[in-house]
């Protein structure tokens, strides 16, 4: 008899913890909180933060536990943690993604667990073919060029140096960019791709120099490298000489601080201007300054972190907790909403993101150096893939 | 004083046991480290991918201890074997075969030769020119490595097919790897077993006392006749192989090789494994490099800053107050029960 | 004209890389300590500095002095109680030891200060272009030129031509028989410790527009420093500038005309000088 009771005690109290677990819905982020890289990591959490600060923990009674992991930076880490995330904690999601590598080395792994990962930062353009569960919320790399060859039309530019960081984004925008402006009769008179690690751009700058162009593109790595290759670019005295400088995400208003001065005058094209007045961006600049103090900024991973976050909250809301990786993938497909950048959705097939892209300069207003838009273009799907409909 | 007429004789001469014969049975404790393996691969569901790490640091950080522990070269550049290992066996599987045995075997040949050769260049040096030439190796490695994109991937990394089923020969289909990483564990398992045996033979033979010897004091050891450098170009290659073994296991687990697996900071990190662990034990590897990874991704969940706190105040600790490492402690706990009169304190191994 | 750009960066950077590394050299080769941790205090002294400049106004070159004296402090108590009992433990001890140090700096560093590179706190006077005639050139590089060869002036006359300088020479020379002259070595080893700290806190410092201050900074520009003091010759000060700036200009040389090498060029020619050389350029007369 008594054996009996406590063989249903220990069964109620399986099924009571069983039953309370599965009303967890577990994420687990991986990115760089350690290393060179590791202002992704925090810019994430603080976005992913103030989300569940405004959207609360928990979805219809799911709570919603975020697991961070630092891989920094590192591929292969990433690699371990995702299996660990995965086969451990049994996380329904992964996200997270700062650099590209990270995200590529995790592909055939979430196709075989069938778990879907939701990119809110990596920008190379093949990274969602390379398995049907990436979902992407942050941008494409190659669709920064979009705005470019009008600019230059409407400045009338005939020539630019092109500088990029040796690994696929580099890659990808160098080619897009000459596409690009191939079309408008832009001459390239030069390109170098220079290695990741690179902390001393001085002799790419006076290369860059003598070619005499009008205008110089880059790409690096938002952080550091950055910062430093936009200070570099005044140092070597090519913004003396009247050359403009251009780019993406190098010079978002995070960074702009740690440059100084010198950057005055840099165009971007970018998915996020952090000035603009959406509703959402306006809730998410005022929840982080509530959060982490009055110098938060958001920038482009606080916007993919956010995103990311309500995509997934969505999926919940919608599809319970218990929602599949091939449940989330089918919802996510063609689904659109407003986001802190303005309207965005996922491309259904490619289940890459679909957004505007803004061409911005960056100036100083009331003593803050912040970047101005100049003109939009709307709703940009991804020009690689368009362009490359069947490579993987 | 002897009697007058009377003459002692030494007490009989009995060498000390070999073969299986002289098994006692204190020696069952060898078995301890496998069969804690062994019952791993059982109960550590969700785990494996995580302890077939800990099998290949634990490689690494034996061949460190065959070429720092007991041949007494200084080296902070042996990840570049390790490295080349996971290099080529991951160039192999993209390129030639994915049959797992190939790859292994032709990335602890190449790092073998590549010991072989540049210990030949460079062991004839001592002390901190030594050390340099070792950084040097290992930086060169990692800069080809970084400039051959089209070969190893540069900053992307290596990404590696998945290994064809083990042991697909002659019709039998073979033991697949499956993502959870089983088979991966118990090929690693493997294969870290047969290397800790000829490890264990080479260590207990002539040639490895030898090298005991070089390292405490070369010129002695010249003076008796010793081919001291040759010696140390054998130790070395093998050493380096045996690194080899250790990449291309990790290229064969983690499906991906990148240039963390040449730098610095991962010879740093087998040197102080060893050290944690405590050098000429070989089962100081063990517990050294899985204390080391336990505490690590204890510590880096935890936050990612303390663990690098953890290590170097633990490296600091034990250099300053605890030498022996680990084991050295082990020895000196199990000496505390052991010592009887007449008998020496602790087990030595 | 390039090779004028060449020559100039080139120089530039070896100047920073001196003003580090000739401490380590006296570490290496008169207290025969291998210590890893040297560049913690070059680090350290670029995050002082900047903290001096940013947060209480000093001065550029006032941070870097104040810097450099409390690096040199640090150093003289890291002396008295953590390096001390290394000296007679051996080289693989110190290696680690040190190592550990490293860890540590690194760790502490990035609690502190977060794991973004600080942003440079140039002085307004530094910044901008010299117009040197037949080009125009960083101010701030010509700057740290002048002061590494100040320094290396300076140096010079005191290695060379003072008391101190010459119980210095002869302890390197030959410590047993400094001893034996009464010449307090243990007190010369300290306080050129000291010296050698000072001077990497404050070559830190000055050096951050060339070696931008971040946490893996001990790490990531260590072989570097190993490189010019194991080159030079330990315990040679002539050495450690002539391997510095030899460092400096094969980088650079590599930078700007052969980047598909990276670094290969360097680390072959190190590989190549310590084969024929094994004692370093300008040994000085103990090693050999």
């Amino acid at each position: 008899m008594k054996a009996i009771i406590r063989l249903a005690a220990i069964a109620g109290f399986v099924l009571a913890t069983t039953t309370a677990i599965a009303q967890t819905v577990k994420i687990g982020l991986l990115a760089p909180f350690s290393g060179p890289f590791a202002i992704w990591g925090s810019q994430f959490k603080q976005a992913v933060e103030a989300y569940q600060k405004v959207h609360g923990d928990s979805v219809k009674g799911a709570k919603i536990e975020v697991i961070y992991r630092d891989n920094a930076g590192d591929p292969t880490r990433t690699r371990q943690l995702a299996e660990e995330m995965i086969l451990r904690e049994k996380v329904s999601f992964l996200t997270g993604f700062a650099l590209t590598p990270e995200a590529l080395a995790v592909s055939e792994l979430i196709t075989e667990a069938k778990v879907p990962a939701i990119i809110m930062n990596s920008g190379a353009a093949i990274i969602t073919r390379k398995s049907p569960y990436f979902v992407r919320v942050s941008f494409s790399v190659n669709a920064f060029t979009a705005p470019i060859p009008a600019w230059f039309e409407k400045e009338k530019i005939k020539s630019v140096y092109i500088l990029v960081s040796d690994y696929a984004p580099g890659h990808d925008i160098e080619e897009a960019l000459k596409e690009g402006v191939k079309k408008i009769g832009v001459n390239v008179v030069g390109a170098e791709r220079m290695p990741l690690s690179t902390t001393d751009f001085a002799p790419y700058m006076e290369r860059a120099g003598r070619a005499n162009p009008e205008v110089v593109y880059m790409f690096v790595p938002a952080g550091a490298p950055s910062i430093a290759i936009v200070r570099e670019f005044a140092k070597r005295g090519l913004k003396d000489k009247g050359i403009k400088l251009a780019g993406s995400g190098e010079v978002q208003e995070a960074f702009l601080p740690a440059i100084g001065d010198d950057v005055v005058g840099t165009i971007s094209g970018f998915h996020y201007t952090e000035t603009n007045t959406n509703p959402q961006n306006v809730l998410l600049r005022k929840t982080l300054v509530e959060l982490f103090g009055k110098d938060a900024t958001p920038d482009a991973g606080s916007a993919g972190a956010w995103d990311g976050m309500r995509l997934m909250y969505d999926a919940v809301a919608e599809l319970g907790p218990k929602v599949t990786g091939d449940q989330f993938i089918k919802f996510a497909r063609g689904r659109a909403w407003d986001s802190p950048r303005g309207p965005i959705s996922i491309d259904p097939e490619e289940r890459d993101i679909i957004q505007n892209m803004y061409l911005r300069q960056v100036e100083k207003r009331d003593g803050k150096l912040v970047n101005i838009d100049l003109m939009t273009v709307p709703n940009v799907r991804d020009p690689w893939k368009i362009a490359n409909p069947n490579a993987k | 004083m002897t009697e007058p007429g009377k003459t002692t004789l030494a007490p009989p001469f009995t060498p000390p046991g070999s073969g299986l014969g002289a098994l006692q049975l204190r020696d069952l404790w060898h078995l301890a480290p496998w069969l804690i393996a062994i019952g791993f691969y059982f109960v550590g569901d969700g785990f494996h991918s995580f302890g077939t790490n800990i099998l290949i640091m634990i490689l690494f950080t034996l061949s460190l201890d065959l070429a720092l522990g007991f041949a007494g070269i200084i080296t902070l550049g042996h990840a570049a074997f390790f490295g080349a290992g996971a290099y080529t066996a991951g160039i192999i599987a993209v390129h030639m075969t994915t049959d797992p045995l190939v790859g292994l075997l032709l990335a602890t040949l190449l790092a073998g030769v590549l010991g072989i050769i540049t210990g030949m260049l460079i062991l004839h040096t001592q002390g901190v020119a030594m050390f340099m030439l070792t950084l040097a190796i290992a930086s060169m490695f990692y800069e080809v490595a970084n400039q051959w994109r089209s070969l190893t991937g540069g900053d992307d990394g290596l990404t590696v097919p998945r290994s064809a089923p083990l042991l697909a020969y002659f019709g039998f289909a073979g033991f697949r790897f499956d993502f959870r990483g089983m088979t991966g564990y118990l090929y690693t398992l493997s294969v870290v077993f047969l290397w800790f045996l000829i490890a264990w033979r080479v260590v207990k033979s002539p040639f490895g006392r030898s090298l005991d010897g070089i390292r405490q004091n070369p010129r002695r050891m010249r003076a008796i006749g010793t081919p001291v450098w040759w010696r140390l170009v054998a130790m070395y290659g093998l050493s380096a192989a045996m690194a080899g073994t250790a990449g291309a296991l990790q290229a064969h687990a983690t499906r991906l090789v990148g240039l963390t697996s040449l730098q610095l900071e991962l010879s740093g990190i087998v040197a102080v494994m060893l050290v944690l662990g405590g050098e000429r034990r070989l089962y100081g590897a063990f517990v050294g490099a899985a204390f080391f990874m336990i505490v690590q991704d204890w510590a880096a969940a935890k936050n990612p800053v303390y663990w690098m706190f953890v290590i170097g105040g633990l490296l600091m600790a034990v250099v300053l107050f605890l030498e022996g490492g680990l084991m050295g402690l082990v020895d000196k706990i199990a000496g505390l029960f052991a010592r009887k009169p007449g008998q020496k304190a602790g087990g030595a191994k | 004209m390039l090779i004028f750009t060449i020559l100039l960066d080139g120089i530039a950077y070896g100047m920073v890389l001196f003003i580090i590394s000739v401490g380590l050299t006296v570490t290496m080769g008169l207290m025969r300590v291998v210590n890893l941790a040297h560049g913690a205090f070059a680090m350290l002294g670029g995050y002082l500095s900047s903290v001096m400049i940013r947060h209480y106004d000093a001065p550029f070159i006032g941070g870097a002095l104040i810097a450099a004296l409390v690096c040199g402090a640090l150093g003289g108590l890291a002396e008295l109680t953590v390096y001390r009992p290394l000296y007679r433990k051996g080289e693989l001890a110190q290696v680690l030891l040190t190592f550990g140090m490293i860890f540590i700096s690194i760790a502490s560093m990035t609690l502190i200060f977060g794991t973004t590179p600080i942003a440079e706190s140039m002085p307004k006077w530094l910044e901008g272009l010299v117009d040197l005639g037949f080009r125009t050139y960083p101010t701030y590089r010509l700057f740290l030129i002048g002061v590494g060869a100040l320094l290396a002036l300076g140096l010079y006359f005191i290695i060379e031509r003072s008391l101190f300088g010459a119980r210095l020479r002869a302890s390197v020379d030959d410590p047993g028989m400094a001893r034996a002259l009464g010449i307090n070595v243990n007190l010369l080893f300290t306080l050129t410790f000291i010296g050698g700290c000072a001077l990497a806190g404050f070559g830190g410092a000055i050096g951050a527009g060339i070696l931008p201050i971040e946490p893996f900074y001990a790490l990531r520009y260590l072989v570097l420093f190993l490189v010019v003091v194991v080159i030079g010759g330990l315990g040679s000060f002539r050495g450690s500038l002539a391997a510095a700036l030899a460092v400096g200009l094969i980088e650079t040389t590599g930078k700007y005309l052969l980047p598909q090498l990276g670094s290969f060029l360097l680390w072959f020619i190190v590989f190549g000088l310590l084969l024929w050389r094994p004692y370093g350029l300008l040994p000085p007369k103990s090693a050999t």
